[in-house]
């Protein structure tokens, strides 16, 4: 099967997880959402086209390298809100702020995580593989996007090209066997991420990893295995 | 060659300043590459080069080259948006008369530009992006469908009277600064602009310098009571740190203008502007007790169609003193880096240099800062997919 090997690697990457309050908080590995973005974002997919969204998610199955596991970086926002804000919807009517007006006094404060000198290597395949697009249209879209990329948030531009290459190989973690691991990484810290059927391991990562698209929110859980590179085949 | 991206790199020199602080009130880090360096957060830099440094969109009138200075071309396409784009997509499924269509126009023409907008020329600038343009056309199209003048008039002016506030709203949003900035309803993602600039985080190129400032306050009214201490009024701390930064920021050309309602002229003056503000813009807190104004010492700008990358990676092995002069270092290690990456990946991207340092990218003109924003300016427009 064909394989899209991609390194995602910048100064500051965010695995968005699921946020519930002010804080962005981030997983260890990239969200099979936050790669449909991405591809989505190469190709020029517009925000509101989310039946090709969910189409391109519900195809993509992945694999990642934690080439470089970096550290967890919290960075401090602080925007003053007002409580007469208003910006236009769609649905008739503006979308002001809740709350009193008092409460608005004090900056809206937001803690954002972010992985600082990570480096990992995604392998992906998309399933039925002849569908629109293909790996091949992806890998292209990749080269020259329609929009410039971002890994996470939009201040997480990528260090290098993001495409490595397109292989063909018998599974995911075989195609990232196509990849060296750079220089500046330690063997002993790199991790193969998988994902797995069962639910039962309490050493699974667990990831809230697809996002329904139309209603603009994460749904299920996905469970990941993680193991020493080197160790499989 | 097309250009669907414009890449601005900058090094930028600031001693003994407080740029930007976390909660602790100590200057925000980034590990990288084994070393921390001090950082300057991408939502820092957006404000600032949004308020040019003068703390509110209408102080920033102040700086030559602010947002707010931007001139808006007297036959800017913004100045047409019914005519150009609002009624050829309401009317474009469906069969609508001549008289309809103005009846359209005239109430559309009187709503969004006020009641003098005969004269085009007169009319003020809105730059609608897609979302806005959308909308409009959609209701329109409903109108249209009543056929009848008349009652395209009654739909459109009643649609208008019941969604004032909206429309007030929507108006209100139509600015330069979202068209480069965007703006986000977490309620309704249907109606976001998508910033047309991705500010990445700057970083220095080397290891934090930094050092904590002790100071004790004296009050001459106290020494002057004989009954009191002779101690300090205050005593406080503040973190001052040195550095030379690394910036990276990239234009979306295509987008960029689709948010200022097509008009690439206008959106050409948006790209100097911002060429301009990043070169002398300071993103700095501290005003009064640091003077944290810089110009940058090295500007780099590529244009482009090929996957944006920032050149950070020049910077992971972190410039030392025992390297030289620190900035000199930086350029050639940038240029080292730019030419392992163009040998690889063959990308082509046009590119012009500012540099006040001896060092230079090899192959690249060096120009001043005028002729460093033209040279960007003159990329949009030249190719839209």
């Amino acid at each position: 099967m064909k394989v899209l090997l991609l390194r995602l690697e910048a100064p500051l990457m965010a695995f968005g997880g699921v946020v519930i309050d002010n804080h962005g908080v981030i997983d260890k590995l990239p969200s099979a959402s936050l790669l449909t973005g991405l591809l989505a974002n190469a190709l020029g997919f517009r925000r509101g086209e989310t039946a090709r969204l969910q189409r391109l998610q519900s195809r993509l199955c992945y694999a990642v390298r934690g080439d470089r596991p970096g550290r967890m970086l919290q960075d401090f926002q602080t925007a003053q809100l007002r409580k007469d804000d208003k910006a236009w919807t769609t649905r008739g009517f503006p979308a002001g702020r809740d709350g009193g007006a008092k409460t608005y006094g004090s900056p809206h404060i937001r803690y954002r995580q972010y992985h600082a000198d990570a480096s990992v290597v995604v392998a992906t395949r998309l399933d039925p593989e002849d569908d629109s697009p293909t790996l091949a249209d992806c890998a292209s879209a990749l080269t020259s996007p329609a929009r410039p990329l971002f890994i996470g948030r939009k201040s997480c531009p990528p260090s290098e090209p993001m495409l490595i290459d397109l292989v063909e190989a018998d599974s995911l973690s075989e195609g990232l066997e196509h990849v060296p691991l750079p220089g500046n990484c330690d063997p002993q810290t790199v991790w193969l991420y998988e994902q797995n059927e069962r639910a039962d391991d309490a050493s699974l990562i667990r990831l809230a990893g697809r996002r329904d698209w139309k209603n603009d929110v994460h749904q299920g859980t996905e469970y990941w295995q993680r193991s020493p590179w080197g160790e499989s085949s | 060659m097309s250009s669907r991206f414009i890449q601005i790199h900058w090094l930028a020199s600031y001693p003994a300043t407080l740029l930007n602080r976390d909660e602790t009130g100590l200057a925000k880090r980034i590990p990288f590459g084994g070393t921390i360096r001090s950082r300057v957060s991408s939502q820092c830099l957006k404000r600032h080069w949004r308020v040019a440094g003068q703390g509110s969109v209408e102080a920033s009138k102040a700086h030559p080259w602010s947002l707010a200075n931007v001139g808006v071309p007297t036959g800017s396409r913004s100045k047409e948006v019914v005519e150009r784009r609002i009624l050829p997509a309401a009317s474009a499924e469906i069969n609508a008369s001549q008289e309809a269509m103005d009846s359209a126009k005239e109430v559309l023409v009187e709503k969004l530009y006020g009641t003098k907008a005969a004269d085009i020329k007169q009319r003020q600038a809105l730059f609608f992006g897609d979302p806005e343009i959308e909308y409009l056309a959609q209701r329109t199209k409903e109108a249209l469908t009543q056929e009848q003048p008349e009652a395209v008039t009654e739909s459109l002016k009643s649609f208008f009277k019941d969604e004032r506030a909206n429309l007030r709203a929507l108006k209100h949003g139509a600015g330069l600064e979202t068209a480069l900035f965007g703006r986000m309803v977490t309620a309704d993602p249907e109606s976001n602009r998508d910033a047309a600039i991705h500010v990445a985080h700057a970083l220095t190129v080397h290891a934090i310098e930094r050092e904590l400032d002790f100071m004790a306050v004296v009050d001459d009214l106290k020494r002057e009571d004989r009954e009191s201490d002779a101690g300090a009024a205050g005593v406080f701390d503040m973190e001052l740190a040195s550095g030379l930064y690394y910036g990276y920021t990239v234009i979306d050309i295509p987008l960029l203008v689709s948010n200022m309602a097509e008009d690439e002229e206008a959106a050409a003056k948006v790209v100097e502007h911002l060429i301009h503000l990043i070169a002398d813009v300071t993103p700095g807190a501290k005003k009064g007790s640091t003077a944290p104004y810089s110009y940058a010492e090295f500007m780099l700008v590529e244009a482009g169609s090929s996957q944006p990358r920032t050149l950070a990676n020049a910077y992971r092995k972190a410039v030392t003193i025992r390297d030289g002069d620190m900035a000199e270092s930086a350029v050639s290690a940038l240029s080292s880096h730019l030419a392992r990456l163009d040998q690889a990946y063959k990308t082509g991207e046009l590119r012009r240099q500012l540099s006040v340092l001896d060092t230079a990218i090899p192959d690249c003109d060096a120009v001043s800062l005028d002729e460093l924003a033209s040279f960007a300016g003159s990329h949009v427009g030249v190719n839209r997919t």
